[in-house]
């Protein structure tokens, strides 16, 4: 639905791919993990590998005192909510993550 | 030249000479079309047929309202004086509550001035003398109210962090985004829009949510000074109600096409709102020491009896309906606390307010009044952040939080019925993802798409650049002129040493 205005309004996002260059924000989010309160926003290069994201996890979630970073080992990832199996040599566009994509894994 | 004696002229009762003084001085024009001199008040769709029709029940003048205002003022300002010179912050329960004063002050005056803006344009700009003045005495309400904040609260800057900055906090901190969109989204709104945003659904449907465990809050804590304040707007929070009720029926009885507009508004600003004072559910359950009564027992009776029960059976004459989504308020009432407080908890160290884990007497309170949810969260939030104090740290999150692109606020709010995964929903919209943290969120953005991707999100323009440059969290911290002792752990703050010293007492006697 458009805005209802005294003109024609549209104006553009202030959270554009173009205004992060060659990287793009992703979320992720451990699922089933409340104590991290809500999933976390990255600016990640879109070239960087997945399994790269991987041991960025590692050291980020280490932050609740129960996680064990082996565990990350056999996540189930998701993409959008969409199964995934990451290629982890891959980038992360490669393996379907774009600009606000949520990547979520459950332990 | 002989004058003739002229008796006096008869006083007038009140109403004449509100009716003189109102609407009397209003006119028709005849050389210029009302479109010309009333340009805002079509395009929204709202039909108006009959302008007189505006019932505005409280008929004051100019002078009267100035003269209860002015007395009000005096009253206020009387206390702040008394409070001042005896040292009243000594009294208060404890260091701690000033944290919910800190996020009122900071959250809250700026956009009382904008109330004032935005009525003021409405003053001019209603094509009706009642909804005019109306609007004028709300618009030097709020100024006042905006004013009345700032002093009653300057007093606690001398003896606390966390209120040094608080009106650049307003604009550049991330949690003080969530007031400051809602205002302006509101502000960029129509004019009725703007009457059933903040006239009816802020200031009649949620108000008492937001007012009576505030000021009741500040009363049960030592806080006479807020709590005066709060006496003193409550007898204008009471005409702002009735503008705002007096709005919604006049739209409605004006024509039936206005009431799907309507309706609709009001399940977005329901929802708006209904997310802001999510805030203020943090705050009861939470912040204050001594507590009023529970953010579900204030929903149940505020709202639901209230509200649901109440008002809405009123306004079913006229083909309203309760808001879309508010059976989802209804299902998180034992749920939204913990997790504002949990938000809160955990980003506190990029904040001017501090944060700490409810202690045994917390505990045993929200045990009572939470006993279905607070064992849940207790365990799977607070054990493992007091475990990671015990082993000599403090649980802040490591990151920056995905925000809600509508309500601005970390995505930490739960799918219903499971409190431990969060609500994650999505919209694409021209080819570019938004993120909401609820069903509510996702609607109002679909409504107005183009409207809400220009939201100044904290962390997207962060990661931008746009605060600080690239120096990642001191430097975001020096652009929100942050001190060192604004925020983090309350525990060892300065306020605590502060409160400890003024009571003899050393931080182990604590």
């Amino acid at each position: 639905m458009a805005v209802t205005a005294m003109y024609d309004y549209n104006w553009p996002s202030r959270s554009a791919a173009e205004f992060y260059g060659d990287a793009q924000l992703v979320h992720v989010w451990w699922k089933g993990n409340p104590f991290f309160v809500s999933a976390a926003t990255f600016p990640f290069p879109k070239e960087m590998p997945f399994g790269a994201l991987v041991g960025l996890c590692k050291e980020f979630f280490a932050a609740d005192p129960d996680f064990d970073p082996a565990s990350m080992d056999t996540a189930r990832w998701a993409v959008d909510k969409e199964p995934l199996t990451p290629d982890m040599e891959a980038s992360l566009v490669a393996n379907g993550v774009g600009h606000k994509s949520l990547v979520q894994f459950e332990i | 030249m002989t004058v003739s004696p002229e008796k006096p002229a008869r006083k007038l009762s009140m109403k004449q000479r509100y009716s003189a003084l109102t609407h009397d001085l209003d006119w028709a024009p005849t050389y210029v079309q009302e479109e010309e001199i009333f340009p805002f008040t079509t395009f929204e769709g709202i039909k108006v047929h009959d302008w007189s029709k505006w019932e505005d029940p409280f008929r004051l003048t100019v002078e009267a309202y100035n003269k209860y205002q002015a007395e009000k003022d005096r009253r206020l300002y009387a206390v702040l004086d008394g409070f001042a010179q005896s040292q009243g912050q000594v009294g208060l329960t404890d260091a701690r509550y000033m944290n919910a004063m800190k996020i009122f002050l900071q959250g809250i005056p700026v956009h009382e001035y904008n109330a004032h803006r935005n009525f003021s344009y409405l003053a001019r700009y209603a094509n009706g003398p009642g909804a005019r003045f109306a609007a004028l005495c709300q618009s030097m309400d709020e100024l006042r109210h905006a004013q009345t904040e700032i002093h009653t609260l300057s007093h606690y800057n001398k003896y606390f962090d966390g209120m040094h900055h608080w009106h650049h906090w307003t604009d550049r901190v991330w949690y003080l985004s969530v007031p400051k969109s809602f205002f302006e989204d509101a502000m960029t709104a129509g004019p009725f829009e703007w009457l059933i945003a903040i006239g009816f659904s802020f200031e009649y449907l949620l108000t008492n949510l937001l007012f009576v465990p505030f000021m009741s809050g500040a009363s049960f804590n030592g806080d006479l000074p807020t709590m005066t304040f709060g006496f003193s707007a409550q007898s204008d929070e009471s005409r702002h109600m009735t503008l705002g009720l007096e709005a919604i029926k006049f739209m409605c009885e004006q024509d039936e096409d206005n009431v799907p507009i309507v309706q609709d508004w009001l399940d977005k600003w329901f929802w708006r709102g209904y997310r802001l004072i999510a805030l203020v559910a943090g705050m009861m359950d939470y912040m204050h020491p001594k507590r009023v009564m529970s953010w579900k027992e204030a929903f149940e009776l505020y709202f639901e009896e209230q509200m649901l029960n109440g008002l809405f059976k009123d306004l079913e004459y006229y083909g309203i309906k309760p808001p879309r989504h508010v059976q989802w308020a209804i299902d998180e009432k034992e749920i939204l606390s913990h997790q504002v407080y949990w938000v809160l908890y955990q980003f506190s160290h990029a904040a001017a307010f501090s944060t700490t884990i409810p202690n045994a007497e917390d505990q045993a309170w929200l045990e009572a009044n939470y006993p279905e949810t607070w064992p849940v969260f207790k365990e799977v939030a607070w054990d493992k952040a007091q475990r990671v104090m015990d082993a000599g740290g403090r649980y802040f999150n490591p990151g920056l939080p995905q925000l809600c692109t509508v309500c601005q606020i970390p995505m930490g709010f739960t799918e219903p019925g499971n409190p431990l995964v969060q609500c994650q929903r999505q919209s694409v919209y021209e080819g570019e993802r938004y993120d909401f943290c609820s069903d509510g969120c996702q609607w109002i953005f679909d409504r107005e798409p183009t409207k809400y991707r220009q939201a100044w999100l904290p962390v997207h323009q962060i990661f931008q650049g746009n605060c600080g440059g690239p120096g990642g969290l001191p430097a975001v911290a020096e652009w929100y002129k942050l001190g060192p002792n604004d925020g983090a752990e309350y525990l060892g703050s300065n306020d605590q040493k502060n409160w400890l010293a003024w009571h003899g007492q050393t931080p182990k006697e604590a």
